[in-house]
Parts: C-alpha cells; structure tokens; sequence
C-alpha cells in the first residue's frame, strides 16, 4: 500500500517536471509529430527499455511515441514473484529456485511492465544478492525481487532503505546479526555490508565529476570515495538489526531465519559511539540502530558521486556500454535534481536515459550511427530476446534458466556481490564493454548453440520452446523473410554484410521451413545481432 | 551433431584480423629456450582466502600468540592434526586438519608455503603505511582492485594486460602452433591478457565445439556464411570485438578437437568438486601437450566461497578439503603423465583476512597472505619469506585488526615462477615494471 502511494506521488513529480519540459531534447519533439514513429525508432526504443521486440508492431508506441509510452510503462501494473516455502516437503532446506527462476522469464516475456522490469534487473545487478554466499534458500528472492520490481520507479534513497533492510541482503553481506565489537571476545563489528554498499551501490572507489570523470587531487590522482575509518564508522552505524520475528514472536536478540518484512533492530546489538561519516555527516553518540541507519543512508545518498557514479551503471545496463561524458552529465544531472528539487527521481533518471539525444541519435536513419555505440545483451537479456522474437514460451517446467547459466548468467547465482561482468571491463582494445567479461571462446560458442538449438530443435527443454512460423510463413518470398528478421531483431538498420550472409545461407536451401531456419541462423549468431546499439 | 568433416577451414588469409588465430601447426619458430615443455597453473581462491587459518606457526611462542588473538577462529587439538617442520631449520609449522593431502606432499617436498605475500609497490614498513610516506597499490582492501593487482601485478591498477599475459606474449613463439598459450577454466580473466596474445576459455568437460553442422551442401554453405561474416565490417565497433572471440573460439575448437580426439582418459581420479574437475580438464589438456603443438602454458582455474566475515570455519571445512584433495589429484596426475617436473601449480587470491574476528565468527579483508605452491620442480617442504608477528597493531600491522603489511610483493612471487618458466632475466622488468624496487628477484623456491 505504501509502495503504491509513494509510486503514486512519484509520479505527479515526474509529470511535474513535464510540465517544466526542460528536460525534452528537441529531438524528442520532432519524433512526436503528428506522423507516428517509424518501426526503425520504435522497436530501438524496445531494445532498449523492454525485453525485446516480437514480430506483432508496436502499434502504440508508434501511435503515442516514446513520453507517452513511457508514462504507460509507469502505469502498468506490477509483476510480482510468489513467496517460496522455507521448507521443502521433506523438512529441508527448499532451496529449489526453479520456480523463480520460471516466474522471472515469464513475467518478462509477457508481463506489461517491461521497462519495469529492465530497470529492476540492472538494479539487481548493482544490489547484488546471490544463492552462492549463503543465502541458499528459494524463500530468499521473491521479496527481494518484489522490492526491485516495486522500487524501480521511485526514489534511490527508498532503493537503498528497502535493500539495506531486506533478509537476503543481510544474510548475503552479513549485515543481519552483526553487533557491535565486544572486548571481551576481541571481535569487532563486521564491515562487510558497510564496504560494499559503498563501493557497489552508491559511491565507487574513486570521486566522480558529473561527468563520470575522476576527481583528481593537485597531483593528479584520483581521490578516494571513502577511507579505511569509514568503512568502520559505517558499519558500526548499520549494527544491531536481525531477522524480522516470525508472526506471533517476540524479537529477542538474533531471531531465527526469516526472509519476509524488513529486518528489525536490537539497540542491545547497537555501536551507539558517534561516527565521522564524511564531512558535514557525522551521527552523535547515543541514538538509535535506526536513527543510525537512516543518516548513514542519507549521508550516502548525497555524496556527490552518487548521482553519476548509479547513472553511469544505469546508461551501462539499458542503451551503451561507453556514454559520452555529457551523456553522463545529463543523465546525473537529473539524478541530482529532476527539475523540482527532488534527487534520486528514477523516473526522471530512466527517461532521462531513454530520451537523451546519444541514446535516440541511432532512431534516425540519416544520421551515421556511432561505431562504439551500444552494448553486448548479456545472456538472460539474449535468451528473452530470442523468446520474444521467436515466439517462445516458457512453462512451469521450463529450465531456461539453465540456457543464461551455460553463457555464464545463472539467474540469482552471481559468482559474488561483484555480479556477472563489472561495469569497467574493457574489451583488450581498450573499449568499455560490461558484458564482454563474460563473452569467451567458450560462451560464445554455446550461444550460437542455443540459436541452434531454437531453431533446428525448437526448444531448449520441454517447458521452453520456440515457433518459428511467422517467420516460415514469410518465407515463401525471402527477401520479404529478410525484412521481417530485420523488423524485429535489427530494428531495420541490419548491415549490407548480414544481409548477404544469410542470402548466402539460404540460396542453399529450397524449403521456406529451410530458408527460414537458414536465415534465422545467420541473423541470431551474428556479432551484430549480438550488441544492441 | 557437429562433424569434423563439414568443418570448412578458413585460412589466415582470409582473415583480416591481427586478434584472430590462424589454423594449424606453423613451422617451428626460432627457438629462444630449451625444447622442453614447462606450463604453470594458477588457481585463484576468490573472495581473499584467511590462510592465518591455512597454515599456522607451530612453535609455543607463535601458537600462543596465535590462540590469544584469533577469538571464535582460534584452531586447536583436533583441528591441527597436519603438523610439519620446515626444511631450513626444522621450524614446526601445522596446516589445518581439512588440509591433510597438503601437509603430505609439503613432507614429500612437492609443496612449499611463500609467507605474507600481497600487493605492493616497494617494501613498506608499518610507519610508512599510516604516515602515507611510500607510494602504496591503489584501493586496498576492496576484493575487485586487488584481484586484479594479483592478476597484474601492477599495484596503480590500471593495466590492460595481465602479468601472465605479458608472459605468453614473451613465450608464445616456442610453441610450434597458433593455439594460445594461456587457457582459462574458469572463463575470462584479466591474469591472462596479453598485448599480442589472447586468452581461450574452456569449460571442463565441455568443447567449443558448434552444434548442428554436418556434411550437407546446405549445412555447408551455411557454415561458409556464418564464418564469412565474421570477417565483415559491420560498422559495429563492438561486434567485430564479439566476431574476434567467436573467430578464435572456432580455430581453438578445431586444434583441441584434433588433439584431444587422439587421447585417452586419465588413470588418475579427480574429485567431483567444481575445483576437482577444473584441474582434471588442465591435466587432460597437458597431455596432449605434443598433439596442440604446446612447449609453454598457462593454466588458470578457480575456486569461489572464501569471503567469509561470518561463520568462516563452517566454511573452510568445505573449501579447504575441496583445495587439498584437488591439488593432490592434479599433483598424481602429473606423476602419471612424467611432467612432475615440468609443472609448477601456485595460488592467488585476493587479500587475506583480518587476524582479529568479526562478531559473526568470520573475519574482515586484509593484505598480504600465504600462498601454496606445488610441483616436482619446488624446492619442497619449506616456508619461503617470513610470518608477521602476531601482534594487532604491531610491527606487521597496518593498524589494529592484523592486516598483515606483505613482505613479500606480488612481483617477486611472480617473478620467481616465469624465471623458471623461462622469462629471461632481461625481460622479467617487462612482465613485473616494479620488480627492480624490490631486493631479491627470486624467492629461490624453484630449483
């Protein structure tokens, strides 16, 4: 109820800021013309802010163009996940995640929140939670997943609350249960929470200009975010919190396991010295685990590497792995203030990131695209992709999940809070490349098998298959094949070179089925295929 | 599935890439080292190992001081049940009881323990670390930067290359075939990156083999599309990048394919641990070193879980088995094979851990760390370097928790392993640049 009262305000601020227009480029109004967007336009907006593209035009987008299908997006009503028993049937331990897993994929090949759920997905790739440290229990994601999903379009800070308090984050990075240090058995609050929630999901190592460039020092070295003693100010600040109590208990020291609700205090467990956070945030001595969690929070919140530093992550996960640093200065820019002095307004940062003249120049077939624009789909965002377009479907039974984890993306096992790939890999030519880090000699190889397995078998498993007869169906006229794989999985800007190599392909067969299965082949393995840009 | 006989070649000439790899064994390069086959095995303990617990001095006054400081991570009776004494003067050291296949072959001297290494810039001493008088590696303690300073060895952390990588660059033209000298198990990583060389990522047990092509015309000319295109400019920067690994991945499939089709199975049983079956597809891959054209390599595996700030001996009692009984597997698979010799297995890890514990009975991140390396050319059953005092805020301390300052830089750990591995010593500054800002050049652990 709260969630949708907050969401509900958050969005009146953004309409407000509408209102401003201040932040519509040009460009923006020229596309929303009485003409509708061109298929080209459109389903690059798709690419982008959806799951994917599917053969059926994307009629309103079209009709209402990218602010008003945005608002839509907003509106849609929510995707949830369904709460998993602690317990398997047999008293164990139920750390089967196979239904989340399917409910994942299919809340994101048929759900209408899409851009929901891309933005929820980049955030738990910054707010990483896995299976792999402890947290082995299927109980412990659908909260989790339902905070992602309910906060995407609200404010940061509520992002950084909801996580922080959340049991799977606690298990994850031990922040559940930590006390404060004891003399007597030599132990020290542990910092575990209060060093990656700085390094990982608000502030980075190093100072950042709006533009995500550096603070340099008169030396000219970076200057760091944070020291030694934060580290230790902060997690003493967040010490004192267990499990939510089961209902009908009482909280007594470190409840038992509990992945629903938030985690609660214990002030018995709590560091209340005074904590020198950063400069103008110090927390006196003597409040409370709460009061000390929410200023640690604010305190982070408005450092000033805040805003470009997620913005980046934010650009990074949903249009181009390289912005331009006006791009970022843009796009911070509106973290820091939505135009009514809100910060941390994610509605106002993702259609910042959508609408920005660098992520919406590739809409326009006149203009040259930039070489080094757009970004790899990492596995989960290929394999629903290739659902999507290819007309998939995923039961009950299904174990899709385990076509992302042969690419390296086993949905909720990251190999450690450091997620899949790290928002600084670089390709060895030096080009920023997020994804790449897990593109091998290896993955490579097993995605142009799962094309393979789409569609020359037609499924992954029995509960994920593929029907490729949109596709068949066009194929009695190749080139009118060529242009539908270029509607929707090229969004019409396929290159001279693709388009000739699947010719190729299928100048060799004579069936449509063949020519269809021939061309898709080409089109899906190929490296252009493969970025999104 | 996929036959060897559709496979159509695509030859170095048709590929317009210096990153792509070429078919085939190239006729023998000048040769700068001796013929003989040396590879070196990484296997990196990700999340920063606490080997305070790994291997302990055994000797009262250390013990003591051990026991007094470890609170909830202090092991005792029957959790040191591996004792050993080092070669050089007779030292007890103990490994932890999960360690016993490790403490057997450090008394076989196959096994030696290079104390208190870690990332550093020059020798730093404790009041040099709190009064910022040296230059110090960038970001320490945070497990992303010193992974890839161990990966590196560059401690200002912004190298493309890894230090491994650098050294394939140096070694690769003493293989007599285009088959990269650096093979990862557990997918990419920076350790292997090179100027002129890169990387191949094998999964164990898998191939990079592509499914669904056979002998067809129809199969055929679609190979032949989907391999032309590869060599196409799209105007995709990123997508020529993704069609280099794709082209690689092809030419490296088809080499290990040819070689590993001509081989049998290890006598030696592996442990099915992720660990296990890792270092049972390098020991595979070794043999059939003659058949991939292979006179130098590197190996680079992976083992996960060892962040642990809380509930650390619950967890150790998983992952130190799994690290012990695999590297003993690996070591009698080189005895199988004859390279007992040739074979040098090391760690890596990212830091290690607070010698204080946390409330949770875990510890917190550290620096420098024990590290393990194995193999007949060891000089074996020693400790190399020395074990800080145990002693928060003491002299080894850089401040009040026991993070250890290393006393033993990554350079030098590394550097000892490519001079055996036949980086000459003129060209050891060009793999580790700080090198000469350190005394001893060779740690002397191998022969």
């Amino acid at each position: 109820m709260f969630a949708y009262v907050a969401h509900h305000m958050r969005f009146r601020t953004f309409l407000a800021t509408f209102a401003a227009a201040a932040l519509l480029p040009s460009f923006c109004f020229a596309q929303s013309s009485p003409e509708q967007l061109p298929i080209r336009a459109a389903n690059r907006i798709l690419e982008q802010g959806t799951w994917g593209p599917t053969p059926t035009p994307p009629t309103i987008l079209q009709e209402k163009g990218l602010q008003a299908w945005f608002v839509e997006q907003v509106r849609a009503p929510i995707s949830t996940y369904l709460d998993q028993p602690l317990l398997g049937a047999d008293g164990k331990n139920n750390n089967n995640l196979q239904p989340v897993q399917v409910a994942f994929f299919q809340n994101a090949l048929n759900g209408p929140d899409q851009l929901r759920q891309r933005v929820a997905f980049a955030l738990s790739e910054i707010w990483v939670v896995s299976e792999t440290g402890g947290v082995n229990y299927a109980a412990a994601f659908p909260p989790l997943f339902n905070i992602f999903q309910n906060d995407a379009f609200t404010n940061y800070e509520q992002i950084m609350r909801d996580v922080t308090l959340n049991p799977a984050m606690g298990r994850f990075l031990n922040m559940v249960n930590n006390d404060k240090a004891d003399p007597a058995r030599g132990t020290s609050a542990n910092e575990n929470y209060g060093r990656e929630i700085m390094q990982l999901f608000t502030l980075g190592l190093t100072q950042l200009n709006m533009d995500g460039s550096p603070v340099l020092d008169g030396t000219g070295k970076p200057v760091p975010t944070y020291t030694p003693n934060t580290v230790t100010a902060v997690s003493e600040a967040f010490t004192g919190w267990t499990y939510p109590p089961q209902p009908g208990t009482v909280t007594r020291g470190h409840n038992p396991l509990n992945y629903i609700g938030a985690m609660v205090p214990v002030q018995a467990n709590h560091d209340t010295s005074a904590k020198d956070l950063f400069p103008g945030f110090t927390l006196p001595a003597n409040q409370s685990a709460e009061q000390d969690l929410d200023g640690a929070i604010h305190a982070l919140f408005m450092q000033p590497s805040l805003p470009p530093f997620i913005s980046k992550q934010l650009i990074q996960h949903l249009t181009t792995s390289n912005p331009s640093p006006a791009y970022i200065q843009r796009v911070a820019s509106v973290f820091a203030n939505n135009g009514s002095g809100v910060r941390g307004d994610m509605q106002s940062v993702i259609y910042a990131i959508l609408s920005d003249p660098e992520a919406r120049a590739g809409d326009n077939p006149w203009l040259s695209p930039s070489p080094g624009y757009g970004h790899m789909s990492e596995p989960v965002l290929f394999i629903l992709n290739l659902l999507r377009g290819l007309g998939g479907a995923v039961s009950s039974t299904s174990t899709v999940a385990n076509a992302a984890g042969s690419l390296g993306q086993q949905l909720f096992y990251a190999p450690s809070v450091f997620s899949f790939f790290s928002p600084q890999y670089r390709t060895p030519d030096g080009s920023p490349a997020p994804e790449f880090q897990i593109y091998s000699t290896q993955s490579a190889a097993s995605r142009a098998n799962l094309v393979n397995a789409a569609i020359y078998n037609g499924r992954f498993d029995a509960g994920t298959t593929f029907n490729l007869s949109s596709y068949i169906a066009a194929a009695s006229q190749p080139a009118a094949l060529v242009d539908l794989i270029n509607t929707v999985f090229f969004h019409e800007a396929m290159s001279d070179s693709t388009r000739a190599a699947i010719n190729q392909a299928m100048s060799a067969v004579t069936a449509p089925s063949d020519k269809a299965k021939a061309a898709l082949y080409i089109a899906l393995t190929s490296g252009e295929y493969q970025i999104i840009h | 599935m996929f036959s060897r006989r559709g496979f159509i070649k695509i030859g170095a000439a048709s590929v317009g890439s210096l990153a792509l790899r070429p078919f085939g064994l190239l006729p023998a390069l000048a040769q700068s080292g001796s013929a003989e086959y040396r590879a070196l095995v990484c296997v990196f303990l990700f999340g920063g190992n606490d080997s305070n617990n790994m291997v302990i001095p055994f000797d009262d006054v250390n013990y003591k001081a051990y026991s007094s400081l470890r609170g909830n991570l202090v092991l005792s009776g029957a959790d040191l049940t591996n004792p050993v004494y080092a070669a050089t003067g007779g030292a007890p050291y103990v490994f932890h009881s999960d360690l016993s296949e490790l403490a057997s072959m450090f008394s076989n001297k196959d096994l030696a323990v290079v104390a208190n290494v870690g990332s550093l810039v020059q020798p730093t001493t404790r009041a040099q670390y709190l009064g910022q008088a040296t230059p110090l590696p960038v970001n320490l303690f945070s497990h992303s930067d010193q992974q890839v300073q161990w990966q590196t060895s560059i401690p200002a952390g912004n190298s493309p290359t890894g230090w491994a990588g650098r050294a394939a660059d140096l070694v690769a033209g003493q293989n007599l075939s285009q088959f990269p000298t650096f093979l990862s198990v557990a997918g990419n990583s920076l350790m292997g990156t090179g100027t002129t060389t890169q990387p191949v990522a094998l999964n164990p047990g898998q191939t990079l083999d592509l499914a669904g092509f056979n002998s067809s015309s129809a199969s055929q000319a679609r190979r032949a599309a989907f391999q032309n295109l590869l060599t196409l400019n799209t105007g995709v920067k990123l997508a020529q990048s993704a069609n280099n690994i794709m082209a690689d991945s092809i030419a490296d499939a088809q080499a290990l394919d040819n070689a590993l089709s001509k081989s049998s199975p290890l006598v030696t049983q592996f442990p099915k641990t992720s660990l296990g079956a890792q270092l049972a597809q390098v020991a595979q891959i070794i043999k059939v070193r003659d058949g991939l054209g292979m006179r130098r390599q590197i190996f680079f595996c992976a083992l996960g879980g060892f962040d642990t700030h809380t509930g650390e001996i619950l967890a150790h009692k998983t992952l130190y088995p799994q690290l012990s009984q695999a590297l003993a597997a690996f070591n009698n698979a080189m005895t199988e094979l004859g390279t007992q010799n040739e074979v040098t297995t090391f760690t890596e890890s990212d830091f290690s851990r607070t010698f204080q514990a946390t409330s949770g009975d875990g510890s917190d991140h550290a620096w420098g760390s024990h590290h393990l390396v194995m193999g007949g050319a060891i000089r074996g059953g020693d400790i190399y370097g020395k074990f800080p005092a145990f002693q928060l805020g003491g002299p080894d301390d850089a401040d009040t928790r026991g993070r250890w300052i290393p006393t033993i830089s990554v350079d030098q750990y590394g550097a000892t392993l490519c001079s055996w591995f036949g980086i000459d010593d003129s060209q050891l500054l060009n793999v580790f640049p700080n090198l000469a800002n350190f005394g001893s050049k060779n740690l002397g652990f191998l022969g």
